[in-house]
Parts: C-alpha cells; structure tokens; sequence
C-alpha cells in the first residue's frame, strides 16, 4: 500500500494520499502482520518443522495457488450458507425483539427459551440439525440463524427501549399513534444498537456455517477444513482458515460500511 | 353556528386561554398516593405569559404537565379555550418545550421542527419551518444534526419546532434550566420578542425569580406539601422589556417579595 502511494504521488494525487494516509496511520499494523510472517517462517525454516505439523507461509502461500480451484469452489456455499443465515437469523431477532417490546408477556413467556437456546453450545447442536434436515444446505444456514439470533435480539430489545421519557412525552403531547412512535422514535433510535449486533453477527455467521460443514458435508470452508486435517495437507488447512478470515472481515467490513454511512449521529440517546 | 365563528367567539375572550378549578393531582394509587397539588386555582388569560415559580417539590413542573394532558387531574376541571387537555392536545391548541430540547439526534435541524407536522394526523394550520428558524435566530443551520448546535441553539430549534403548529398556548418546562446565564439572559430576551409577534399564550416554569420577573406579566408562585397556589402575582413593568430593566427598583422590589414568598414556602 505504501510502495503505490510512493510510486504514483503524481498521476493519483488525492488517491494517493488518501491511501498514503492510512499507510501512515496504519503501519505498525502492517508491520507487525509482516514481521509474525517473517518469524514464522524463520522458525519453520530454522527448526525445520515438517510441513504437515506447520506449514511455512511460502507454504501455505503455494497451497493457494494449486489449490485456488478448490478453495474457490468451496468459498460460495459457505458465503451463501453464511449470508442467508445473518439475513434470517437477525431478521427474526428483530421482529421477536418488536413483539418483546410491545408485550411484556411474551417477552416473560419466551425470553428464557431464547436464553437456553442461546446457552446450548452450536457444536453440539449441529448434529441434531443434520439429522433433522439432513446433509444440504438448511442446517447450516439454520446453524449460521442461530448464532445471530441471540446478541441481535438481546442488542434491539435494548436499542428499542433506549428512548428518554422527555422523547415519549414529547410524542404524546403531540398525539403521535403508536405505529409513529415505533417508525419515528424507536426503531431509528435503536439502530446504533443494532449495529453493534449486526457487527457481532457478521463475524460469527461464518463461524456458523464453518461449524455445521464439519458435521457431515461434502462441501464448504468447514468441509475442506476437515478433508485437509485428515489428510494431513496442513498448507492447503491454513489456506482455507485464511479463506474464512478474509470472508468474516469482508462481512464485517460491508457492516460497518452500512453503519458509517446510515448513522451519523454519535449519542445513542435522544436529548 | 359554524367553525370559523366558533373560533372567532373563543378568540374574542369567551373563554380564558387556561382556567384550572380545584385541581388536584395524585401520585401513586390507593392510600399510599402522594398528592402533588391540592386545590389549585388560576385563570390564564388568552395572549398572557404567565410564569410559574416555587421551591423543588411544589409541583410547578406538575401543574404544567397536568395542562399538557402528561398528568391526569385526581380532582377538579381543567380548561383549556373552554376544552379537556386531552381535546386540546389533539386540536394541537398547545405545544410543549422541554427542559432539554427532546431533539430527535438523526434528523437535522429543520427535520426536527417538521415532526410536529409528521405525526398524530399533522396539524389543522402550520407554520413554514424555516420561517420559523429564522425566527429563533438558526437561519443557515436547516441541516445541522442536533449534535453539531450547542445546548443554546438545540433549544432553539425546540422552541421553533413547538411553534411550527401555530400553537394558541406554549407550555415551557425550565427550558432555558440548564444553559448558562448568558445564552438564558438572550434567550429570555428572545422569547419575549417571539411572543409579542406571535401573540401566543405563554406559561413558562422556572426555579429563578429573575427570570420570572423579566418574562411574566404574572407570576405564579406554589408552595410544597401539598402543591398549592401561594400567590399571584402581577409584575407591572412594560413591554417591551429589555434585560436592563433588571437594574430598576421596581424589579428589585418585586424579586424581593417573591424572595420573601418562597422563604415562607
């Protein structure tokens, strides 16, 4: 990033120090991403650690050129499997905090089944999943639901009742219906904090979706990541564990990009 | 009879703008309930600016709240041009300014002033909204978040949004309470201007008898336990009045009275 920025100051010049300024805000990250890759492959090199126990990132950097067809077939079931489930995950977790909201009763009724489902470890949940809908796609995808579910439902209840009194009087005083106060006071009122949901989630649906692969599937980052530990093909394992990183930043990523651009108030709180 | 004669018949004085007969306001149920106010009296009268003045706890705050239809009335009538709070509420005859500006944070300035026109079936008769921020001194802030105003000019923006009804009454609660003296001082300035062009009836609760002074053509002074009406008290001084007339003995008598009203309190 820093060599571009040098390289070409004058055919890009706003580019270039856009991108030469967050070389220089971001470069002791980079450096130090840089320097761990030396030291690993110094120690790999030096204390000649077998390739299949360690691989050395020369290594695994080869495993993502011979196997880049695998990796990228095997990169959009997972991203499919990983969307799908953030979208109904979170979508269901936003309509049951609503109808929390609205009815004490239902949130005392069924708040403490979503806190035991949320307690119940995925992994262990995931073979009963399989043998409910078998090997295709829905019991990843309900996997992936699940692990949103609970921190964006917790996150909106809140975010929905995160409005000051004054803001409820001031709503009444002008006989706003409920349905207004709800489009107009609440919801936008909790999108910071369901935005600190939605970032949580982004990172996790992957997680998900990787879980429930490892469990009877021929497909998927979890698949591969399964079908290499057992071969012992550990260059083309830490490829595809890099797969998975990139693919949960760049969700996170997209999230935040949403959030930067629909928030642009920094108090949560009306005042 | 028709509307617009009705209108004229309540405009001509047929009614008091707030005429308030026995009021009692409790809080809590059963025998445990604490009574904030206790046979309340008073008539406001259409175009006065009344202010309210009393120790913590004497239910100023409540009074206001109770005319606003926020508090329901335990005991007696409230009338506001001759109807319920709760009919007046819904003909938008009153707005409400808060003691802190209730700015909803995403909506830029003048989004703000417009929510009075969004909800609850928008409002019989509107003013332009940024009229009326011109009005309170923000022209050119339109598209300013909250965020970006400070505390002096968010109230600002409130009390152009109350206005963007055409309100017939404006009920403030302590809303210059928590500026510092000199954005209070004009501001004060300020809304005795807005109100002689607008000619709308202003009840304004305060803790500073300053304050009430330099607004009020009356001040209403409560005592606590329970909540009742000490005096009322007529502040003679003309209009328009300029924040020097603070200096004059006239004033000093009467913030001395009141002074000596709210010891007795």
């Amino acid at each position: 990033m820093a060599d571009i920025a040098i390289a070409t100051p004058s055919r890009y010049p706003g580019k270039s120090r856009a991108l030469w300024m967050i070389a220089s805000r971001r470069w002791p990250a980079i450096a130090a991403v840089l320097g761990l890759v030396v030291i690993w492959e110094i120690i790999t090199a030096g204390f000649h650690v077998p390739s299949y126990m360690a691989p050395s990132p020369v290594e695994v950097l080869a495993a993502f050129r011979d196997n880049g067809q695998t990796l990228w077939t095997n990169v959009w079931p997972t991203v499919f499997e990983a969307l799908l489930g953030f979208f109904f995950g979170n979508l269901v977790a936003i309509v049951v905090a609503v109808w929390f909201v609205h009815s004490p009763t239902a949130e005392r009724a069924f708040y403490p089944v979503a806190v035991f489902m949320h307690t119940v470890p995925i992994i262990a949940l995931a073979p009963i999943l399989v043998l409910l809908f078998g090997n295709g796609f829905t019991p990843k995808i309900i996997i992936a639901a699940l692990i949103c579910f609970f921190p964006t439902l917790v996150n909106m209840v809140r975010g929905l009742r995160a409005v000051s009194p004054a803001a409820l009087d001031l709503m009444r005083v002008l006989s706003a219906k409920k349905s207004e106060i709800f489009w107009k006071l609440r919801l936008p009122s909790s999108l910071p904090f369901l935005f600190a949901a939605l970032k949580i989630a982004a990172t996790t649906c992957v997680i998900g979706a990787i879980v429930a692969e490892w469990i009877g599937s021929s497909f998927g980052l979890g698949a591969l990541i399964i079908e290499a530990t057992y071969n012992f093909r550990s260059s083309l394992l830490y490829a595809t564990v890099l797969v998975a990183a990139l693919l949960a930043v760049l969700l996170f990523s997209i999230v935040s990009l949403a959030e930067a651009r629909l928030i642009r108030w920094k108090s949560p709180v009306v005042g | 009879m028709n509307q617009l004669a009705v209108e004229l018949t309540r405009q001509a004085g047929a009614h008091p703008a707030i005429s308030v007969e026995n009021l009692d306001v409790v809080f809590g149920a059963g025998g445990k309930g604490v009574t904030a106010l206790a046979g309340v009296n008073v008539t406001i009268p259409t175009g006065g600016l009344v202010t309210m003045l009393g120790p913590s706890g004497c239910g100023k705050s409540t009074l206001l709240r109770a005319l606003a239809d926020l508090v329901p009335a335990a005991a007696g009538e409230i009338s506001i041009f001759g109807r319920s709070p709760r009919l007046a509420r819904e003909a938008r005859d009153f707005a409400f300014v808060f003691q802190d500006a209730t700015l909803l944070p995403w909506r830029s300035a003048i989004d703000n002033v417009r929510l009075p026109l969004e909800v609850g079936g928008g409002a019989p008769k509107h003013a332009d909204p940024a009229e009326l921020l011109d009005l309170v001194g923000l022209k050119g802030r339109e598209k300013a978040l909250p965020e970006e105003l400070s505390g002096g000019m968010r109230q600002r923006v409130a009390i152009a949004r109350a206005l963007v009804t055409r309100p017939r009454i404006l009920l403030m609660d302590e809303p210059f309470g928590a500026l510092d003296e000199i954005t209070r001082d004009k501001l004060n300035e300020e809304l005795l201007r807005i109100w002689q062009e607008t000619g709308t009836t202003i009840v304004f609760v305060t803790h500073s008898i300053p304050e009430a002074v330099f607004l009020g053509q009356k001040v209403l002074v409560l005592a606590a336990n329970p909540g009742r009406v000490r005096e009322y008290v007529p502040v003679e001084l003309p209009f328009p009045r300029r924040l020097k007339v603070r200096d004059t003995l006239e004033f000093v008598q009467i913030t001395a009275h009141l002074r000596q009203l709210l010891e007795e309190c």
